[in-house]
């Protein structure tokens, strides 16, 4: 087998052995070693690859917790305020204002067919001064088609006439979620149940399909692999037959770029039914698809005002939000999936939800006493830390929502949590002292995936008015970079295999521009990704 | 366009008796097409016997109804039902545990192929004071309690201080309570009047009652609604076609489940004959009622 030596700039191997290299050698899709020149000749006969000469390689990175929803959402319009990237790797520009975001619907419209409906993503109005978005600007797009523009958040949305009145919603419909204006006229914007709604009927059903098919996921992959990952996961999925069979084909293709690690949503059906599907569905598992994660979602999110808090709650009054599965359905479920042996994957965004999640793990482990089990706590953004020395007690971990800190944080210090909860918001520097493995994550498509503007996030603790939110949580660059590699994987319980550069390991890596750990901490999120490397075939990414 | 379909929410916490009254209700459908959308088939235990068809998250009874499993989403398991070729009578909704029911019952309204019909909560006489004092689920006890146009509280049998939790209930809401043994109560006064074949007394327990007023002449409308308003806590459902004295050209429907009382205009009065309101209540309450109102 021929053996490929890849000659470097310099490789951090997060290997604390031997943390720096320049040259690593790769036979039958895993690393045969990281050394010098010399050293790695002595396996035999080498092939020298010099085409990594002036690059850092790093360790394909981990993204913890996503959606392959992120490249359902490209099929349609991205309006957001902040530049994202493609999965064709071309550059979405932000749209500084309401009328830029008109004006770019109004384009889009006219290449629609007669009849479809208008929908779009990633609309942002928390920067646009105060003003909100209307049924007067959305009616410019389009006065007979409905038009949906959906928020970054995924909670809010807004309409056109057309939609409201299809659906008959005037002055005098009383139903949440309807925001109505000074006058008491519909505004267009619609909130939770009622902005979902509108959005699938506008869509219609077949959308939730399209959502998460073939072509989505491998567009969530390319959107991942531009950023520098190989393993990302799809963290709460009802994985129907037609989702399976497309994760199956697309991970089955070699150029697929990432390993994929679908999250079953074990609250969609009994957990009689489901744990015999999740056990059939990791006999399906391939070199790039593993079926093995359960994941429950507890609360509802911070900035939506629905995560459930405790005592004081919400800084501005707010009463306290709204459990999706309560503290009952918890317990009955996880120890459900706890029992054989599953590792459960909590969503828990305010500090209730996470004391609710530490709470039905401690039940479990009494009841079912099991070593190594890893379940974490996703988000976990209002864990202080008593909670964090209880989920390390009990052998919890943890994925901290760091990018929450730039694209919500001035949100969180004047209206959410106020500004002493904001500052320490995200613990990372808490999860490190008191020794609970972790990782920071994205959410995509809630925040654009990029591991590193993600550990930029960590490190900086910048909110996007420029506002440092908390000194104390800072994490050194080194433990970031850990995070978002050999760390994620922990918490995905492949460390073993992959997040790091070592002996035996995949040959998964995140080949970099630059160097992380001597570009200054604020330049993190600027380094350029050439591409990465997955079982030792190379991605290049598309140059923009 | 189709008459819209009634849409009722069944809220409560799990174990409740959720469950139990929805297996109730499809063993005694009658000859109505209920819908039923629900969390888990399992807890269900549908009779073998009764199971006309399986097909992943539905199954179809040989008595026309239909039971969904909703999954994940609410939103799209309705979407999917309303889009299915079959036409229903009624759709019911078991609402999650912790799920706020009048949240879901707001869908009725945003969707024109369904009507609001009632919220429902189940509440557990044994538990539900322990459950409003465990400070993680205090409020959305409250919620569900103040979102229910009409209670029922159930496992009577089984609590041990029954006085006080019916003063303490009375104290969270003003909601109408129906108590139950086994979640067994007259179906009709949950899930409408309407109900084809056969009288609705025959399937009530003894102590209610229906009760129907007829009126030739158009009717006053602060009458009848002060009327009915009086008797809210009696009248645990009402439905009428009326012609109101001011508006003696309109069809205006009226519609009572327990503490919500709606008026709607349905169009033009046309050649329908008289007025026509039916009740169902507790008996001693509708006997009480004036057999005639002034009109
Ligand atoms: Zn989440
Ligand atoms: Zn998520």
């Amino acid at each position: 087998m021929t053996i490929t030596v890849y000659s470097t700039r310099r490789i951090i191997t997060m290997n604390p052995n031997r943390p720096f290299a320049t040259h690593v050698a790769v036979r039958d899709g895993r690393i045969l070693g990281a050394g010098s020149l010399e050293e790695l000749k002595g396996w035999g006969k080498v092939e020298l690859d010099s085409r990594f000469a002036d690059k850092v390689v790093l360790p394909g990175f981990v993204e913890g917790h996503s959606h392959a929803f992120e490249g359902g959402v490209w099929k349609f319009p991205y309006v957001g305020y902040f530049d994202r990237t493609n999965p064709d790797g071309s550059r979405a520009p932000g749209l500084k204002s309401i009328d830029e975001v008109v004006a770019a619907l109004s384009a889009h419209e006219k290449t629609l067919p007669k009849g479809a409906s208008l929908l779009a993503w990633g609309f942002d109005p928390i920067y646009f001064g105060g003003r909100r978005m209307d049924l007067a600007d959305v009616d410019k797009i389009s006065t007979d088609r409905a038009v949906v523009i959906i928020h970054s958040n995924f909670h809010v949305a807004n309409a056109n006439t057309a939609v409201l009145a299809k659906a008959g919603i005037t002055r005098t419909t009383n139903v949440h979620g309807i925001v109505k204006d000074a006058k008491g006229e519909p505004t267009g914007e619609l909130q939770e149940m009622a902005a979902k709604y509108m959005a699938y009927r506008a869509a219609g059903v077949e959308i939730a399909a399209v959502l998460s098919d073939e072509q989505a996921v491998w567009r969530f992959a390319r959107v991942a692999q531009l950023a520098g990952v190989t393993t990302a996961t799809d963290l709460h999925n009802e994985l129907p037959d037609s989702t399976v069979d497309g994760y199956l084909k697309a991970t089955a293709s070699d150029d697929f770029p990432i390993r994929l690690l679908p999250a079953f949503a074990a609250t969609a059906i009994s957990p009689a039914e489901g744990v015999p599907r999740l056990q059939a569905l990791v006999k399906r598992n391939n070199e790039k698809l593993r079926f093995q994660l359960v994941k429950i979602v507890t609360d509802g999110s911070i900035q939506g005002l629905s995560a459930r808090m405790r005592w004081p709650g919400y800084y501005d009054g707010t009463p306290n939000g709204v459990w999706n599965v309560g503290p009952d359905d918890l317990d009955r479920v996880l120890l459900a999936y706890h029992r054989e042996g599953f590792q459960v994957h909590i969503h828990t965004n305010g500090d209730e939800a996470s004391e609710v999640g530490i709470e039905a793990v401690e039940r479990a482990l009494a009841v079912a006493p099991r070593w190594d089990h890893r379940h974490t706590l996703q988000h976990a953004q209002m864990a202080d830390a008593g909670q964090f020395r209880r989920m390390k007690a009990l052998g919890m971990c943890a994925n901290l929502f760091a990018n929450h800190l730039y694209y919500w944080g001035d949100v969180h210090y004047a209206k959410t949590l106020g500004p002493e909860r904001a500052e320490r918001m995200d613990a990372c520097a808490t999860a490190l002292a008191t020794g609970v493995p972790f990782a920071i994550h994205c959410d995509a498509p809630v925040t654009p995936i990029g591991p590193l503007f993600t550990a930029w996030c960590a490190v900086n603790r910048l909110t996007a008015s420029g506002r440092t939110l908390g000194e104390a949580e800072k994490i050194p660059v080194a433990e970031a970079l850990r995070a978002i590699t050999l760390g994620a994987a922990y918490t995905l319980k492949l460390d073993e295999e992959l997040g790091s550069i070592d002996v035996g390991k995949r040959a998964d890596f995140a080949i970099l521009d630059d160097d992380p750990l001597l570009v200054p901490p604020e330049k993190l999120k600027d380094i350029g990704v050439w591409g990465t490397v997955l079982g030792g075939k190379v991605f290049e990414a598309p140059r923009r | 366009m189709t008459d819209p379909v009634p849409f009722t929410v069944i809220g409560g916490f799990l174990g409740a008796g959720k469950t139990t009254l929805l297996n109730r209700l499809l063993r005694d459908a009658g000859r109505r097409r209920f819908a039923v959308l629900v969390n888990d088939f399992g807890a269900l235990d549908i009779d073998g016997g009764l199971v006309a068809a399986h097909d992943g998250d539905t199954v179809a009874l040989a008595n026309g109804c239909l039971c969904c499993t909703i999954g994940d989403s609410l939103v799209t398991t309705l979407l999917g039902l309303l889009e299915r070729p079959e036409r229903f009578d009624h759709i019911v909704v078991e609402a999650s545990g912790v799920a706020d029911p009048g949240r879901i019952a707001d869908l009725a309204v945003l969707e024109p192929r369904l009507v609001r019909d009632g919220v429902v909560v189940v509440v557990d006489a044994v538990d539900v004071r322990e459950r409003a004092s465990d400070r993680r689920l205090r409020d959305t006890v409250m919620r569900q309690l103040q979102a229910a146009d009409l209670l029922l509280l159930n496992k009577i049998d089984l609590a041990v201080d029954l006085a006080a939790v019916r003063c303490w209930i009375s104290m969270q809401t003003a909601a109408p309570l129906l108590e139950s043994k086994h979640a067994d109560v007259p179906l009709d006064l949950l899930f409408g009047l309407d109900r084809a074949g056969g009288s609705s007394d025959e399937s009530s327990a003894e102590a209610f009652a229906s009760w129907s007023y007829e009126w030739s002449e158009p009717v006053e409308r602060d009458a009848l609604l002060a009327m009915l308003r009086e008797a809210r806590g009696g009248v645990l459902r009402a439905k009428g076609i009326v012609r109101f004295a001011d508006s003696a050209d309109r069809r205006s429907v009226v519609h009572l489940v327990g503490g919500r009382l709606d008026v709607s205009d349905q169009g033009p009065w046309g050649d329908t004959a008289g007025s026509r309101l039916v009740m169902l209540g507790l008996r001693p309450m509708l006997g009480s009622l004036p057999r005639e109102t002034t009109t």
